[in-house]
């Protein structure tokens, strides 16, 4: 086990090392040439270019990457040009709110795809299967923001059930009523990918020889959809929720600008719309490696629900 | 006798044998018939809309829809039902571009990755690095160093469907060069463009094919997104997922300005997903998963 995970990360590595380089060119894009701004539109060449060498502007991209690397691995990203704040104070404030909507997100979308899913292979046929089937489909085809519109429009704004702007701290201290919307929002998307993948999956294993054997021996069919088959359907299940990480953080983004939540997506958004570089890069740094991060648990968690990946 | 073998092993249903197991799939067809008026309605778009899409007249804002707007008018008074069209043809162009030229930067890669084993390594971790971004986060990333725009948008779907159709084709081509024609074609000295060219791409063609008609539907939703954020489309363009966006801000005021264009978002891709699901059971029932 310890060696798959040492293994998977090595494989992230380069992945790690493009999203660094890709954060650090949007460092580089800035429009002008900051020696210049510096030194000021009367400063002569000679000025200039002093400053340049002293903010180490002249030397090779690749030298300059490595401080950059360098400069990470001390927490320092830079200023927010805007705010003047420290761009890892942003992240460390936007974070959590993030991670706290992708939870609540998975926790109510991956039970509720699962049971969609197994009910339909179970009564396979039946005007159920086909209502959840239609469901799904429809939910695969929704965008997000749609969703986000209608819970604001009729929950929100019409029967003023909940809350639909911003957050009141964290879950623990009152702040749930305000997650619900934007989490169900974010779930929403999940159900519909995961109830068709657990439905195809569980149909599968209902058709396999130790399902049979579980049903000759006499068991319950509840126990041997519950224990037996859906067991091993969910290898593949997992695989999709680790795959619908990257549709998740997307959706995080346009979920959070909809009900102005304060995590990393909506900064992100709002710092490439006034062009604050510092708190971009930093941002789509975070978001990237949030997904790495992700993809990585997935692996790890493939493996210790079918250990035959391990070996391979 | 290398040109029979292929021949006999290439099973591609015939066109019209294809139409009509389309047809007998009642939802098939319905959804076939949706998506094809929606392209012929939108690609006709400046014949068949009722008004400029983009007049604004300040005496008729944020109308509800009537006889005269049968989808109302937006905060300027222009009239929803012609931006729409206007919009569904840019948004439909829009995917297809990023649908199009994402297979086929992908699909060379699969097939080259297949065929040239040395190359496969390489590709295949490339195809690694680039899965490792979710599409939106590179439209977010190109728009923050050129600026938002149509250009940020297309880069990201074509970066984000290029590793997935890479994987598909590649793992499609990887079982036809198992199959004896290949070793016999280049026994009798077929050159490497021939073979990849007429014997592989021929046969992973469907495959790659019924992958890019699914993937259409969603390389819409984030285009749309994209949109939706700011990053993509910029006023006065009518473009559905922007038209979105600009409606939010009028929500309580006039909802449909915003649903309107949310709903044919949906439609449009629910067309192409039904289409692209009966296509797939049709041609390559292998991409079940």
């Amino acid at each position: 086990m310890g060696r798959h995970i040492v293994h998977r990360i090595l494989i992230l590595l380069p992945a790690l090392i493009g999203v660094l380089f890709l954060c650090f060119c949007l460092l580089q894009v800035v429009p002008s040439d900051p020696a210049q701004i510096i030194a000021g539109p009367d400063a002569n060449p000679e000025t200039v270019a002093a400053i340049r060498a002293e903010l180490g502007l002249d030397r090779p991209v690749l030298v300059q990457f490595a401080e950059y690397l360098l400069r990470i691995a001390q927490g320092d990203l830079g200023r927010s040009i805007i705010s003047n704040r420290m761009v890892s104070e942003e992240l460390m404030s936007t974070i959590g709110p993030t991670l706290e909507l992708m939870i609540g997100a998975l926790l109510m979308g991956i039970p509720l795809g699962i049971a969609l899913g197994t009910l339909a292979a179970v009564w396979r046929g039946t005007v159920i299967d086909r209502c959840i089937m239609a469901f799904s489909v429809a939910g695969v085809s929704m965008p997000v923001f749609f969703i986000g519109l209608i819970l604001i429009q009729y929950v929100g704004f019409k029967w003023g059930l909940l809350p639909f702007t911003g957050r009141e701290g964290p879950v623990w201290e009152g702040g749930l009523p305000n997650m619900i919307l934007p989490a169900v929002t974010l779930g929403g998307t999940l159900i519909g990918p995961i109830a068709r993948l657990t439905r195809t999956a569980v149909l599968e294993v209902l058709g396999a020889d130790f399902v049979r054997t579980a049903r000759a021996k006499g068991l319950r069919e509840t126990r041997v959809v519950l224990f037996h088959a859906l067991r091993n359907a969910l290898i593949p299940v997992v695989t999709l929720i680790g795959l619908q990480a990257a549709f998740l953080l997307g959706g995080a983004v346009v979920t959070e600008t909809m009900f102005a939540w304060p995590g990393v997506g909506r900064l992100a958004v709002g710092a490439i719309i006034s062009s604050d570089f510092p708190v971009a890069q930093g941002a789509i740094m975070i978001l990237s490696l949030a997904f790495l991060v992700i993809n990585l648990i997935v692996d790890v968690l493939y493996a210790w629900l079918d250990p035959r990946v391990q070996r391979a | 006798m290398s040109a029979t073998t292929a021949e006999t092993n290439v099973v591609l249903p015939g066109r019209a044998s294809v139409l009509r197991r389309l047809a007998r799939d009642k939802v098939a067809a319905a959804a076939a018939i949706i998506f094809g008026s929606i392209c012929v309605i939108s690609m006709l778009a400046p014949w068949v809309s009722p008004y400029d899409p983009y007049y604004t007249d300040l005496t008729i804002v944020m109308q509800p829809p009537s006889e005269l707007h049968w989808f109302g008018t937006d905060n300027t008074g222009r009239d929803i039902l012609s931006r729409i069209i206007y919009g569904t043809r840019n948004t439909l162009l829009m995917g297809l571009a990023g649908v199009v030229i994402g297979g086929f930067i992908g699909g060379l890669l699969g097939l080259l990755a297949a065929f040239y084993k040395r190359a496969d390594g390489w590709i295949m971790r490339l195809v690694d690095i680039l899965l490792a971004f979710p599409a939106i986060l590179i439209g977010l990333a190109v728009a923050a160093i050129s600026g938002a725009g149509l250009g940020p948008v297309l880069v990201a779907l074509v970066v984000a469907t290029v590793p997935l159709v890479a994987r598909v084709a590649r793992g499609s081509a990887v079982s036809i060069m198992e199959q004896e024609f290949m070793e016999a074609g280049r026994v009798v000295g077929v050159s490497d463009f021939t073979l990849i060219w007429r014997y592989l791409l021929l046969n992973c063609i469907s495959t790659i094919f019924v992958f890019l008609t699914l993937r259409f539907g969603q390389v819409i939703l984030v285009g749309s997104a994209l949109s939706f954020l700011g990053m993509g489309a910029q006023p006065p363009m009518a473009e559905l997922g922007m038209m979105a966006a600009q409606g939010r801000d009028f929500l309580f005021l006039a909802p449909h300005i915003a649903t309107i264009p949310s709903l044919a978002i949906f439609v449009v891709v629910l067309a192409a997903n039904l289409l692209g699901d009966a296509l797939r059971d049709v041609l390559d029932p292998r991409l079940q998963q």
